[in-house]
């Protein structure tokens, strides 16, 4: 198709939504809910998915030694849990490190009391390891591992929250990806009747255009252009519509919450969100247009 | 121009439209084609558009042979057979310069050439001063000098017309024809498919009469033949 005829066929297009105006909205209105409601699942995983991560972070196991162990022993023991492909980090925390940070903790404005235990440390068989691994879903196996270790004494994992997160999270993802899938086949449906709308009320002109020598491409190219169209503008309201709310909630969130100002400040900005939300949207708003509009002309075109 | 080899067309049932028939128009001439309603003329213009498959024969229009051309290539084919019927078929939602420069877009011409030859075919049809009005603001006269336009503004080798007079006064009929009578003095080859014996008799082109699907005269200059 030469070029100016892409310009007369995209004019046409603009010109076939304003003519079926009330189908046109309607499609639209379907393809805003459709997006932004793949918008807000999509934030929310992409929350929870960095709360996993900074959990992941900080959540480790601690591994905690017999009475009378040696600190080649020990060393041995570092180097075992080190050789594990799902570990990434080990920190050794000594007795008297440990007591001092207790210390530190629970008697910040009383020394005195701490140094009537003078240089018995009450917390003498506390040396550990801290073991963070890459994925929470392994931390199970590096604790069973960890064991069945000589001279371990006591393995500690503290991932309760975390394993509510990630089932949640799995739970979620299934759970939107089902209504997407439904919301997406309705908008498809949606623009393919708008587009055959348009096709009934210019049957007339379809036929004169065949009949003066219009190629299929250039009866067709108004109608997938509509689709297409109509599929942007649905994806590019919700996602304005996201980008402003989703500032206005984490502000929200930092502001009235100061509880939850420490949690807020570490997700994920909207620029980070947005940054895979936009084109994502946008390309799935013209695949749901161009795929609606090509059936209907598939099955109603005839040319 | 055309040529028809013994061509047939039979819908699902009874008896054919077009009955065997054999037909050649040179270039440039002006044919009549006429008869009752039923006689097979119309479904003799949807042939030649290839609206519509024979059942039999051979159609050839401008060196193309129609049975054996392939989808693609009827868009181009088209492009050299203009085409005007009794209903006008304008877009009544566009105005008169509009719809003429619609067939240049249809074939894809570019602006600059379609703001050139546009208001060169208004005048030519003597509408040059209407070209802002809608189809509906017009005569039916004026209506089918839109078509007449729309039909040769990408210059035809062919122009077929179906009844074009069918909804139009005398006077209106006439001028119409004359219109058409001057576009084949220029060099295009006019069939025009029509049942007013008036016209006909007053033009006194070649005339082709059909019957039942065959034809039954076929004669230089002559005049309407009664069935």
């Amino acid at each position: 198709m030469k070029l100016s005829s892409l310009g007369y066929n995209i004019k046409q297009g603009f010109k076939n939504i304003w003519r079926n105006r009330m189908f046109s909205v309607a499609s639209i209105a379907t393809m805003t809910a459709c997006i932004f409601l793949f918008g807000v699942f999509f934030s929310i995983l992409m929350n929870v998915n960095y709360m996993i991560k900074s959990l992941e972070e900080e959540v480790g196991v601690t591994v905690l030694f017999n009475e009378g162990v040696t600190q080649d022993q020990i060393d041995k023991i570092g180097e075992e849990i080190k050789s594990q492909a799902e570990v990434t980090k080990v920190t050794f925390k000594s007795a008297d490190e440990a007591w001092a940070e207790f210390q530190k903790e629970y008697f910040p404005d009383n020394p005195e009391m701490a140094k009537s235990f003078a240089d018995d440390n009450p917390l003498a068989n506390s040396a550990s390891y801290t073991v963070q691994v890459d994925k929470i879903e392994d931390q199970d196996k590096v604790v069973s591992f960890i064991k069945t270790l000589d001279g371990v004494r006591q393995v500690n994992q503290s991932s309760g929250a975390t394993s509510t997160l990630i089932s949640f999270n799995s739970l979620f993802t299934y759970v939107s990806i089902a209504i997407i899938l439904i919301l997406l086949v309705v908008a498809v449906f949606l623009i393919a009747n708008t587009v055959n709308v348009g096709i009934s009320v210019r049957r007339n002109e379809i036929a004169i255009m065949k009949l003066i020598g219009a190629t299929d491409s250039f009866v067709r190219a108004p109608f997938i252009v509509e689709g297409i169209l109509l599929g942007i503008i649905g994806a590019a309201i919700p996602l304005a519509i996201l980008y402003f709310t989703y500032n206005w909630l984490i502000n929200a969130l930092l502001t009235k919450f100061g509880v939850l100002s420490s949690m807020a400040a570490s997700l994920p900005n909207v620029n980070v969100v947005f940054r895979v939300l936009l084109p994502v949207g946008l390309l799935l708003g013209l695949g749901i247009g161009l795929l609606g509009s090509a059936i209907t002309v598939r099955k109603h075109l005839k040319v | 121009m055309i040529d028809l080899d013994r061509v047939s067309k039979s819908y699902e049932k009874g008896q054919p439209a077009v009955d065997e028939i054999s037909l050649h128009v040179d270039k440039g001439e002006f044919v009549f084609v006429v008869g009752e309603s039923g006689s097979g003329k119309s479904t003799l213009i949807r042939l030649l558009l290839k609206e519509l498959e024979p059942t039999h024969g051979i159609i050839t229009v401008n060196g193309h042979v129609l049975n054996t051309m392939k989808p693609k290539a009827v868009p181009a084919y088209r492009r050299e057979v203009g085409v005007v019927f009794q209903d006008f078929r304008l877009l009544n939602d566009r105005n008169v310069y509009e719809n003429v420069a619609f067939a240049q877009h249809v074939i894809e011409h570019a602006g600059r050439n379609i703001r050139k030859r546009v208001p060169e075919v208004l005048r030519m049809v003597g509408l040059a001063e209407k070209y802002k009005s809608l189809p509906l603001q017009l005569s039916g006269g004026e209506q089918q000098r839109v078509a007449v336009a729309r039909a040769i503004v990408n210059r035809p080798q062919i122009l077929l017309a179906d009844e074009p007079t069918g909804n139009l006064d005398p006077r209106n009929s006439y001028e119409i024809m004359k219109l058409l009578e001057t576009i084949n003095e220029r060099g295009t080859t006019v069939l025009v498919v029509t049942h007013n014996k008036e016209l006909v008799n007053r033009f006194q082109k070649r005339v082709i009469t059909m019957r039942r699907g065959v034809i039954a005269h076929d004669q230089e200059e002559g005049g309407y033949i009664e069935a």
